[in-house]
């Protein structure tokens, strides 16, 4: 980082240095501490003048805090009162939390290592025990080996894949980039050779790999890992969901959200798959109303019900 | 240089209110603390705004009564217990192993995310090789709900959570003894237990309506049991007489129905290579609103008043008219 900080980051940074500085005996290495804090020199310097004109009523130099910048080192000489950090706000104590323990979850994490021990105390600090569970779905270790290797080996793969939105098995040619977890769901990204595009299949819905005797050469730099864009050019259907439906406006990336006076909520979704809509509205059954919905996809729920019926008139 | 001022003044504010004895009153606090202005209204703006920022970066300002005065004035302090971090005796190694986690997994929004953890390990003391956090190759990210840090305070401080929560009716208030967050299949879960319910139950943290009302702090006192959350299924949260579902799903669609519905409900295979389950159910709605979501790779096909339900909600659903 250069140029100077902003009034918030020097506070952020004081409030962090100079407790951690009385923890060493009241010194520490200009360099250490440029590393750790993620300042360079002059703002470092700048920080620390100010630092040392701070105090408490009425302004005498016993009432200061004493800061000295030596070549090469600093020394501090603190009041009681700011000599431990701010304590960590309760989003950063759970971003810390959740963050570990998702590694924790994973099948190859260390239950005794660096991690783990650092959790629990964080854990026990908070007085919330080991309160906070992170489930990320297993990925079957064979799979998970077969891509990995794909992956590192640069070879392209065919898998046999269940689209759950088109309700569709099939079969794609992939070149296999990485594999990451969104949403609780652990997801290949790759080249898909039949949508000569960028795609991303759920793991827990690729029903077989198969690796072939081609490489390819990935990308020099992979697409940022980002949430699915909005298409604004898909067919929309516009629903009142009561009380007891609401989820949905939260559940999907909703293109538009009102609330009416009666506690209905009235949303707008856009509609990537005939098949996506089909399991929607039965699901929510009679707690929604089709407000306003595209031609192409008038008719959707009837004929969903329709077609389940089927299997109970024989 | 007003960023330098800005930052000298809130430091002095923040040492002044470390440092009283007993609480300050805005006037001492115009009086004696450097860099505010004589002028009372000017004051006071600055004054609100370095509050606010303080009370953002997590400092506990509170509002206390000033002993001795008469009318009773309110001042302003801050704890130092409360301020404090507490001590955790990291070690290098682990604040490391922190920092890996967080590049590894997002938790919400990036931006905030890098921010937010680059600040904690700050005040962890930070890594000797850098305390950035980036995000750009991290392999995992999960949703932040602004939820979390409400409950895992609720549940730090032992406070019973009020909330609204979707029913069958609609929705009821819920009175909960907050004992675990938990992340499963893209949501995150409270468990607790229930008191209208007297029994343990789970919440959709995106499912609550509105604000959750804690009360005081020690309003519970029973330590959460120890047992890892089951995972939380709707048609179980009900309050109907207890039933035995039995489901037949076609082959391609039993891993995803076998890994909801769990192990234990597995009842063998049909003829038609389809997997059989027996489900007890405690909500119906709920219930076919899960094997709907099957479309027609499932069927119900015990008991048979539910079966008879099932055709006349299809068959209303099937002729129904749609603008």
């Amino acid at each position: 980082m250069s140029g100077s900080l902003s009034g918030r980051q020097r506070l952020e940074r004081a409030l962090a240095i100079v407790p951690w500085i009385a923890s060493r005996g009241g010194t520490a290495s200009i360099d250490e501490v440029c590393r750790r804090f993620d300042i360079d020199v002059e703002q470092l310097q700048s920080c620390l003048d100010t630092v040392s004109m701070v105090g408490v009523y009425p302004y005498t130099p016993d009432a200061l805090l004493e800061v000295f910048m030596e070549p090469d080192h600093i020394t501090v000489n603190l009041p009681e009162y700011f000599t431990r950090p701010l304590r960590l706000t309760p989003t950063q104590t759970f971003g810390l939390i959740a963050a570990g323990r998702a590694l924790l979850a994973l099948p190859d994490a260390d239950p005794q290592g660096a991690l783990a021990r650092a959790i629990a105390k964080i854990e026990n600090s908070t007085g919330v025990g080991s309160a906070v569970e992170i489930d990320i779905d297993p990925v079957p270790p064979e799979v998970r080996e077969v891509l990995g290797a794909a992956i590192e080996a640069h070879q392209r793969i065919e898998i046999d894949h269940y689209n759950y939105n088109r309700d569709i098995w099939s079969t794609r040619m992939v070149d296999p980039w990485r594999i990451q977890a969104a949403d609780g769901h652990w997801y290949l990204e790759g080249h898909c050779h039949q949508a000569a595009d960028l795609r991303r299949f759920r793991i827990d819905r690729i029903g077989s790999v198969r690796v072939l005797d081609e490489t390819f050469d990935p990308p020099a730099e992979l697409p940022e890992f980002t949430a699915f864009a909005a298409d604004h050019s898909l067919p929309t259907v516009t629903l009142d969901l009561a009380p007891a439906a609401a989820w949905v406006a939260t559940q999907y990336p909703a293109e538009a959200i009102e609330r009416l006076g009666d506690g209905t909520v009235r949303v707008t979704l856009a509609v990537s798959a005939p098949a996506w809509l089909e399991r929607l509205l039965l699901r929510v059954g009679d707690d929604a109303s089709i407000v306003e919905i595209d031609d192409s996809l008038r008719g959707t729920r009837a004929a969903a019900a329709r077609r389940v019926l089927q299997h109970y008139l024989h | 240089m007003a960023a330098a001022d800005k930052f000298e003044r809130m430091m002095n504010l923040l040492a002044a209110l470390l440092d009283a004895p007993r609480p300050l009153s805005a006037e001492q606090i115009q009086d004696r603390v450097a860099g505010y202005s004589t002028d009372k209204e000017a004051f006071r703006r600055t004054f609100e705004r370095d509050k606010d920022e303080l009370r953002d970066l997590g400092v506990p300002i509170q509002l206390a009564p000033i002993p001795g005065t008469f009318p009773e004035q309110q001042g302003y302090k801050v704890d130092r217990q409360r301020y404090e971090l507490p001590e955790l005796d990291l070690e290098p190694d682990e604040i490391a192993a922190l920092r890996l986690a967080l590049q590894t997994v997002r938790v919400g929004d990036p931006d905030a995310h890098e921010n937010e953890s680059t600040a904690a390990l700050w005040r962890l003391g930070g890594v000797d090789d850098g305390s950035i956090v980036d995000v750009d190759d991290g392999l995992a990210a999960i949703p932040a709900d602004p939820r979390q840090a409400v409950i895992l305070d609720a549940m730090r401080d032992r406070r019973v959570c009020r909330f609204a929560y979707p029913s069958e009716e609609g929705s009821a208030l819920r009175t909960v003894e907050p004992w675990r967050v938990g992340y499963r299949r893209g949501h995150w879960y409270l468990t607790g237990y229930d008191g209208d319910r007297e029994a343990q139950r789970q919440f959709r943290l995106d499912r609550i309506l509105g604000e959750i009302v804690v009360d005081g702090p020690g309003t519970f006192t029973g330590p959460p049991p120890e047992t890892r959350g089951e995972d939380y299924r709707p048609w179980d949260d009900g309050s109907e007489t207890p039933v035995l579902a039995v489901i037949a799903v076609d082959a391609a669609h039993a891993a995803w129905a076998r890994e909801t519905l769990g192990e234990q409900t597995v009842a063998g295979t049909d003829d038609r290579g389809r997997t059989r389950f027996m489900v007890p159910i405690t909500s119906w709605p709920a219930f076919r609103s899960f094997l709907v979501s099957f479309l027609d790779h499932a069927e119900l096909l015990e008991p048979p008043d539910l079966r008879a339900d099932l055709v006349a909600w299809l068959t209303a659903i099937a002729g129904s008219e749609e603008p």
